[in-house]
């Protein structure tokens, strides 16, 4: 038998003067294998064409689709409505700018990201073309792509209790970005330098151990892992400097 | 012409490290203590003359006289450094209690208890401390006289479910925090911490009932 | 109104957009990317398996270079692509994979000694030479003489793009996102910039800029059956088409991926088979061996689609609500292996599919995946048609594709064209100056509010723009997907006309206030369906069948008379699309020959015929 879903989705258009923060209920037979994006859509379709919400690769691995659904942050793509509950809550993420209904900025938010954390390879090396690359460990470059898996959904920081709190808090996806540059031979940055930018309460000290973002990420980062050897090293590295003044 | 270019270079702030340690290093120092204030409590069903034995003991090397006022002020800095991270602004708690309500995650409900029961903690242990310590020495009679008298046997059946829990739930945070305990140990390390908490208050709750039973 | 200045707009901040804008930031030139999702969303990031690059480190790849490269592109273009483009990208593509592990791609690499891998199901050992441990390593992918494929799992694209916009933030170029552009600002001669939709506000703005370049990725969405993103829905493309001037090369040419998963079309990467998975049938029985004895399950796309329609045309499919479909099989390849290179592929069977590839087989049937087809260009990367106009990447008819593109090689186009198209960008740059006409600006500008004022208030119309984009997206499916003929092809054509004109007629039924999405779909929808009459229009034209242009009705390739490539262009008021055609190569490294796998039925330049009853 298939069931009617019940959907009660958050509703605010901030660029229209008439609308207000409410939830509007809509109503769907459920079909075989169907997803939260093809339900969203099949309801802009048919009841409602204003309905704003975020889709682009709609297969997991772009991040555009998180939302908060049932009250957890997840990406809607690759939900199946038969593994919830026939009602079913979608609100957009806290923390990012609300853009309309379930749309947030993640945009903007993620760019400062990287311009703190400055996420990119610091290296005085210059490029030669005509030469061959440079080597690397097999077994280096998966344990950095692992880190680099990451799909900036956000889901992350809408979990944690810390950033939900605090709004300069950088949040988990920032440290594993770290993580992965002090992984990454290429990066020359020194300890110090990683420290100056992730050794603060904005960064790795900031954290509580609340571990939603470990339980929320949809591909599953080793962020508790990370997080840990993170506190370890920029701990370490400020007892180092104690000992070694005028340096 | 030439330039000074020894410009001042900026070291980075290490504050927010050092505190942190402090916050970890003063939790485990506290940990240590309950650990063994509980063998000096509970020795009392071991026989009053042990616990009295063990009091006199620390009596008699100034470790209660020193060690007493010192884990006071642990006591103390160990609040206003995990104070830091505690939600005093009205927004803030409910945004925590919001989120974690809608989340429905473990941890971060630990995490509200464990701020909770600090609040808790910081007063009645305030006092608990200040009564005894201000009437030292320790003997089991005294105590057993104290709980008999049905206040402080109230009092200590409220506060210890609340340091036991925030004990518990600190020495977890501590070793997922730090990396520890890894992802693949999460699970049994929390139901390890789940099982001492509850060790640690059915001892409590014993030696209680043998306070009471004591004869004075 | 907003208006911003700037020397280059990348319209789109995919791989192509990105490398161009890196080019011109280094430079010295103010560079902008806008693009309809964060940066990092782009469709970029969903390649999987990987870019090629001869770089012939790994013991497959042994003896691999740019000119092995060269070839197994041309036939894979099916003599399509134009040469001196192809011999231009083999070349620099090398180059293109160092720097981008210089900027930070975790590329696997080669590690020494023994190892096995599987072909056709069987396995095979193979040694890695020590001296070259450490080197970036290739897997195989379909129509390659060697293994050429470089790659980071099944993440390629992914990190690509990652490590692309790390370098975009790095230089500082700025990036809009969640900004559409809907129409170029030009005078007939000259581009000038872009009229954007700000998709956080529903506002308009304008883009000055000396060079602008369209770099807008594939359209797929064209199509019901697609393995593109919700976005791909042919912005850039329209954006050239309205110009009346800018020709779309090829807009036949439309590749099918064998391996969209059933029924979400999502893709499952052609790693797969290049890391040895087998296609099976209702039976569980392999099938490609015995259409294609040399290159089984890694023959072309094109070739390896057909076959698979065919089979499944024979009655060999697996039955479902959702249509018949294949099975994929990779469990033989082992856990290990799926769990470290193919692991996007492992996740979405156990999300979408609810099966764990290690022990299920995957259902699979060829969905809509690659425009070849895009915005002609010359060499250098400049539109035909208007100065100042440039286009890259997926939505540009560069050509090396030709009639079929050889997978791995659209995400090496993208950082190849990209830095070379880019270079010549910063050449065009120097020394130019232009003039903004603030009547051609006003003039684009108002054209926009007026339509944006019509659709809401319903003046042309109240057609259901859903209704619409659906019944297009069915009929290109229906009657133009991997086989087609001149019938279907004409009665497509016919029924598009008409859906051309209810297109006309759309209205929205919402309010459109703000960032409204169904204004956003209701302002592409004329250009979308004139997309689908131009592929149509133009397959229905071409008599031939060549690459991913299969005609039922005329099976052979036809060098004498269709060795060339469609342009099309739309006239204002024209209810079908203006088809020229120029040769598909000045310069001929590699004349017109066999493929060497799929069906070899050939009328030669001078009339001969080969493999007629084959
Ligand atoms: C599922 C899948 C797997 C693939 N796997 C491989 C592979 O393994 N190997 C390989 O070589 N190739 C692969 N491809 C092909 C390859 O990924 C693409 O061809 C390539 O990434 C396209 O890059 P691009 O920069 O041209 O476009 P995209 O990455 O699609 O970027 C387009 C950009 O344009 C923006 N945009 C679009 N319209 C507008 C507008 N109107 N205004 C403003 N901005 C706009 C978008 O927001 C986006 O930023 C795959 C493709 C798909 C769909
Ligand atoms: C005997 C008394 C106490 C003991 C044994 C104790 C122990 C601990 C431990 C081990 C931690 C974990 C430290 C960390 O995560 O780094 C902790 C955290 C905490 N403690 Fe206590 N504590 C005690 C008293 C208090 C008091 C009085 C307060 C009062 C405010 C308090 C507030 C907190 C808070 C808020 C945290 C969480 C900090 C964080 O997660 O960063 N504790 N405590
Ligand atoms: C140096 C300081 C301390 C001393 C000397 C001390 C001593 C004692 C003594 C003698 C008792 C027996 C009961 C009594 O005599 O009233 C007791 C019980 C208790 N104390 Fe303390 N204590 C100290 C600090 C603390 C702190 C910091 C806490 C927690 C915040 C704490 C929590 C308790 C509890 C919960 C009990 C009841 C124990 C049980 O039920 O087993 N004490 N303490
Ligand atoms: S770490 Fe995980 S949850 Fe956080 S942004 Fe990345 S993919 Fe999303
Ligand atoms: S949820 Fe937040 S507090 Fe730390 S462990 Fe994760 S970042
Ligand atoms: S739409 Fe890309 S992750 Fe959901």
């Amino acid at each position: 038998m298939a069931r009617r879903l019940k959907f009660n989705i958050f509703r605010y258009n901030p660029q229209d003067p008439d609308s207000s923060p409410h939830t509007d209920t809509f109503h769907l037979e459920e079909t075989e294998s169907m997803t939260l994006f093809i339900a969203l859509n099949q309801i802009r379709e048919e009841q409602d064409p204003s309905l704003q919400f975020d889709f682009c690769c709609r297969a997991g691995i772009c991040g555009a689709c998180a939302m908060m659904i049932n009250g957890r942050p997840g990406l809607a793509c690759h939900t199946l409505t038969k593994e919830l509950p026939e009602e079913i809550t979608l609100m957009p993420l806290p923390i990012f700018k609300l853009i309309g209904d379930l749309s947030v900025d993640t945009g903007t938010w993620f760019r400062s990201m990287y311009e703190k954390v400055e996420s990119w390879v610091h290296t005085d090396k210059e490029f030669d073309p005509k030469a061959e690359e440079e080597r690397m460990d097999n077994a280096l470059a998966e344990e950095i792509y692992e880190l680099e898996r990451c799909i900036e959904c956000g889901c992350c920081v809408a979990a944690c209790g810390t950033a939900n709190m605090r709004q300069d808090f950088v949040g988990a996806v920032a440290m594993n970005r770290i993580a992965r540059f002090i992984m990454d031979p290429r990066d020359e940055r020194t300890e110090r330098e990683y420290f100056e930018i992730i050794g603060t309460d904005e960064g790795i000290f900031g954290c509580m151990g609340l571990l939603g973002c470990e339980d929320v990420c949809p591909k599953h980062l080793p962020l508790q892992d990370q997080l840990g050897i993170l506190r370890r090293k920029m701990g370490w590295s400020a007892v180092k400097q104690l000992f070694k003044f005028g340096k | 012409m030439t330039v000074n270019t020894t410009a001042y270079v900026r070291s980075p702030s290490r504050t927010s490290a050092y505190l942190d340690w402090l916050q970890m290093l003063t939790g485990v120092a506290l940990i240590l203590f309950m650990w063994s204030h509980m063998i000096l409590v509970a020795s009392v069903n071991l026989g009053a003359g042990v616990m009295n034995a063990l009091a006199a003991f620390l009596e008699a090397t100034y470790m209660a006289q020193v060690g007493g006022p010192m884990v006071g002020c642990i006591f103390l800095l160990h609040f206003i450094l995990a104070a830091r991270k505690v939600p005093f602004r009205a927004e803030q708690q409910s945004t925590i209690w919001k989120l974690s309500r809608q989340l429905r995650h473990t941890d971060t409900y630990l995490w509200l208890i464990q701020a909770t029961t600090a609040m808790i903690i910081l007063i009645m242990g305030s006092i608990h401390m200040w009564t005894v310590l201000t009437d030292l020495p320790i003997t089991a009679a005294k105590s057993a006289g104290r709980i008999q008298g049905g206040f402080w046997l109230v009092f200590y059946l409220i506060l210890l479910p609340m340091v036991e829990l925030h004990v518990g739930i600190g020495f977890y945070r501590i070793a997922v925090k730090w990396g520890f305990a890894r992802r693949k140990d999460r699970k049994k390390f929390k139901r390890f911490e789940n099982y001492l908490t509850a060790i640690f208050i059915a001892i409590g709750l014993i030696t209680l009932i043998r306070f009471l039973l004591l004869k004075v | 109104m907003e208006t911003t200045f700037t020397d280059v707009l990348c319209i789109g901040a995919g791989l192509a957009g990105e490398r161009v804008a890196i080019e011109a930031a280094s430079a010295g030139f103010d560079a902008i990317c806008l693009s309809i999702v964060p940066a990092r969303r782009s469709h970029s990031s969903a390649a999987q398996g990987g870019m090629q690059a001869a770089l012939g480190h790994c013991a497959m790849g042994d003896g691999d270079g740019p000119d092995v490269h060269f070839v197994d592109t041309v036939k894979g273009s099916d003599w399509g692509a134009d040469q001196e483009v192809v011999r231009l990208f083999v070349e620099r593509a090398p180059e293109a994979v160092r720097e981008m592990a210089y900027w930070g791609i975790p590329w696997n690499r080669v590690v020494p000694g023994r190892s096995t891998y599987f072909k056709g199901g069987k396995e095979y050992e193979k040694v890695e030479a020590t001296e070259k441990e450490g080197f970036i390593t290739a897997r195989d992918f379909g129509g390659t003489a060697k293994w050429r494929t470089c790659y980071t799992s099944d993440g390629t694209g992914h990190t690509l793009l990652y490590t692309m916009d790390n370098k975009v933030v790095q230089l500082g170029v700025t990036v809009h996102d969640r900004v559409e552009a809907i129409a170029l600002i030009h005078d007939g001669e000259t581009c000038t910039g872009a009229v954007a939709r700000c998709l956080k506000t529903g506002k308009l703005r304008t883009y000055l800029a000396k060079a602008t370049v369209i770099a807008t990725g594939g359209y797929g969405r064209i199509y019901r059956e697609t393995t593109n993103a919700v976005i791909n829905d042919g912005g850039g493309a329209i954006l050239a088409l309205d110009t009346e001037v800018v020709p779309l090369g090829n807009p036949e040419a439309i590749q099918f991926h064998p391996t969209g998963i059933v029924p979400t079309n999502i893709l499952v990467t052609e790693g797969c088979r290049g890391d040895g998975g087998t296609l099976l049938d209702v039976n569980e029985e392999r099938f490609m061996h015995e259409y294609e004895p040399e290159k089984a399950e890694l023959a072309s796309r094109d070739v390896v689609s057909r076959w698979m329609t065919h089979h499944i045309r024979k009655g060999l499919g697996v039955k479902s609500p959702y249509g018949d479909y294949l099975w994929l099989d990779i469990r033989h390849l082992g856990e290990k292996h799926i769990k470290t290179k193919l692991r996007e592929v492992e996740e979405i069977c156990n999300n979408f599919l609810g099966i764990d590839p290690i022990t299920q087989l995957i259902p699979v049937r060829p969905a809509q995946h690659y425009t070849m087809a895009g915005v002609r260009t010359n060499k250098d990367g400049a539109a035909y048609g208007l100065k100042g106009l440039f286009s890259d990447g997926e939505a540009a008819c560069w050509d090396m594709h030709g009639l079929n593109r050889l997978g791995g090689n659209s995400l090496a186009e993208t950082v190849v064209a990209g830095k070379i198209v880019g270079e010549k960008i910063v050449e065009f740059l120097k020394g130019y100056e232009v003039q903004y006409n603030t009547a051609v600006i006003r003039s684009a500008v108002t054209k926009q509010q007026e339509r944006m004022k019509n659709l809401i208030s319903g003046k042309n119309g109240t057609e259901d723009v859903y209704k619409v984009r659906n019944a297009m997206q069915g009929e290109l499916m229906e009657r133009v997907g991997i086989f087609r003929n001149g019938a279907d092809l004409q009665k497509a054509v016919d029924n598009l006309q008409e859906i051309h004109g209810r297109a006309k007629k759309v209205g929205l039924r919402s309010n459109g206030a703000g960032a409204n999405p169904e204004l956003g779909l209701t302002l592409k929808i004329q250009g979308m369906v004139r997309l689908a009459l131009c592929t149509a229009y133009a397959a229905l034209q071409r008599t031939e069948s060549r690459g991913c242009h299969a005609r039922e009705d005329y099976e052979a390739r036809n060098d004498r008379d269709w060795w060339n490539r469609t342009l099309a262009t739309w006239k204002e008021g024209a209810e079908l699309p203006t088809l020229d055609y120029e040769p598909a190569t000045e310069t001929v490294e590699l004349p017109p020959g066999e493929r060497g796998y799929g069906v070899c039925k050939i009328i030669s330049c001078d009339g001969e015929v080969i493999g007629e009853d084959n």
